[in-house]
């Protein structure tokens, strides 16, 4: 059976930036110039005051796994041959926390609250997903 | 709403069953459920003035069926002003009910029909249910990429929850076999074979610690209510059952967003609707509780107020929740037994406590049941909604 092509992430033009800088492995989210607050994932205005006014900055790429699976069976199609995977949320240091997978390890060693840093891994010739590991 | 307390009252139901019907079009489980919703209530067809469908997932072309008023002429309804779509995915029966409800109260709308049919089990094949499903509702961009669907939302809330809690995989496993005990009794469940613990613990691993059999399976179904004014039921019912309070919260749209994925809204949803209907969880006779995956189940139980946080699982191993104990807990069986049909498991549900209610739940009847709880939720459980029903008005 050959596998179906992976997803790759429907961009919306303001997270446009977001996938940029994943390109050249680096984590970003948006700070809101007005109130101080942390974004992920992209918005157009703060969640906080409604400011227009976001910036982008990098991420120190650290966080904690808040849950995680390992997927075994029944998968969406374009995964089955990835089998075991680990599909996992992750809170960054700065606060944001964000979908992920969990790679270059054990899938049975990880734990909830286990630290992770940032890996990129190539997904076609467009997009880099920002994966983790533990630290 | 309070002032809706008590103004709206269901006075018609009716549900076909949940399971694989290869060789009956979906049009026919919404005439089928509508016609016996109608006869229910005593009224004739043409005395009906709004249709509300909610969506079918298996086919967009036959959903714009639903949405172009086919049901209105199937029926043959002679005096329907509107047919509205209603759908938030599995809230879809609760904000139908808060809408409808107003529409009554306002005075323009007389007889309501609510009705829900999908055909997720013959319609599409178990991997095309499974693409749907890691689609539906979770974010192209921020989830979809990495693998995300049912399966693993469920694992990484029943992870935290039991890493939380402390709650075991034996007391997950009894929420399957809690549900399986009430859908013996039903007739309209796809599964009705005893289930042991150890079955659903042995059963085929999904997502960690999620395995097969404690995960709901798509099916074919369809269901239907009719509701008008508390003053109009009593003269049409022997029995209406009475909406008397209502909660909701919306939290999130993509998953990994959610702040606690352990809780939810609900505590807020069921404090807000038990306040409206003045009752306490200890009124409370039957608990139909949208279960899903079970950790949804056990959460729901908890933050509504029935028991203490990492609690529940004991009251589903110990019998609490079974026929005969004193918390009847999602007493047609659930999704995880009578089976999901999209939309339509928590409208099984709101069926459910009103059949309890009104005392025509048969073999697993709730003895005296006056007052009943039934929670929503949709799409990656983005908002709880509460509901609480009662055949009088406290
Ligand atoms: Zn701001």
């Amino acid at each position: 059976m050959t596998q179906r092509p992976k997803p790759v992430p429907v961009v919306n033009p303001w997270a446009r930036p977001f996938w940029d800088a994943a390109m050249e492995d680096r984590l970003t989210f948006q700070k809101c110039k007005d109130c101080g607050a942390n974004i992920f994932y992209p918005r157009i205005a703060c969640t906080e005051c409604f400011s227009d006014n976001l910036d982008w900055v990098n991420a120190s790429g650290k966080g904690t796994i808040y849950s995680y699976t390992v997927v075994e069976n029944n998968s969406p199609t374009a995964f089955l041959g990835d089998c075991p995977y680990v599909v996992a949320i992750v809170r960054l240091d700065e606060g944001p926390q964000m979908l992920t997978n969990i790679i270059n390890c054990d899938p049975y060693s990880i734990q909830c609250d286990m630290p992770v840093k940032v890996v990129f891994e190539q997904l076609n010739e467009e997009f880099k997903l920002p994966k983790f590991q533990p630290i | 709403m309070s002032n809706l307390k008590g103004k709206v009252a269901f006075v018609g139901i009716g549900e076909v069953p949940t399971g694989r019907h290869a060789d009956k079009a979906a049009i026919y489980h919404a005439i089928k459920s509508a016609k016996m919703a109608i006869r229910d209530a005593g009224i004739n067809k043409d005395e009906i003035d709004y249709v509300l469908p909610t969506a079918s997932l298996y086919s967009p072309a036959f959903n714009t069926e639903m949405v172009t008023c086919r049901v209105v002429e199937e029926l043959g309804l002679k005096n329907c002003k509107k047919n509205v779509q209603i759908f938030s995915g599995g809230s879809s029966s609760s904000n139908a009910l808060l809408i409808a409800s107003t529409l009554i109260n306002q005075g323009m709308a007389r007889y309501v029909l609510f009705v829900h049919t999908d055909r997720l089990g013959t319609g599409v094949n178990l991997q095309q249910g499974i693409d749907l499903f890691s689609t539906a509702g979770i974010s192209a961009e921020w989830e979809v990429p990495f693998g995300q669907h049912y399966s693993s939302i469920a694992a990484l809330a029943t992870t935290r929850y039991q890493y939380e809690t402390g709650c075991t995989d034996e007391e997950m496993s009894a929420v399957c076999v809690s549900n399986r005990k009430w859908a013996e009794l039903n007739p309209n469940a796809f599964f009705r074979k005893p289930l042991t613990i150890e079955e659903v613990m042995s059963s085929k691993m999904l997502s960690t610690p999620l395995r097969a059999k404690q995960s709901n399976m798509l099916f074919d179904g369809g269901a239907a209510f009719v509701l008008t004014s508390a003053e109009r039921a009593r003269d049409v019912a022997d029995r209406p059952v009475y909406l008397l309070g209502e909660g909701g919260v919306v939290t999130h749209f993509v998953y990994s967003q959610e702040k606690d994925i352990t809780r939810y809204g609900w505590a807020e949803a069921g404090k807000t609707a038990f306040e409206q209907a003045g009752l306490t969880p200890k009124d409370i006779d039957v608990a139909e509780i949208y279960d899903s995956y079970p950790v949804y189940q056990i959460i729901g139980l908890e933050e509504l107020g029935f028991c203490e946080r990492g609690e529940a699982g004991k009251l589903f191993l110990n019998g609490d929740t079974w026929p005969g104990g004193k918390l009847p807990c999602t007493t047609n069986g659930g999704m995880l037994s009578q089976g999901h049909t999209g939309a339509g498991g928590a409208v099984a549900l709101m069926v459910e406590a009103v059949r309890q209610l009104m005392g025509k739940a048969g073999e697993r009847q709730v003895k005296d049941a006056r007052f009943a709880v039934e929670t929503a939720t949709g799409g990656t459980y983005m908002d709880s909604q509460v509901t609480i029903l009662g055949t009088e008005i406290p």
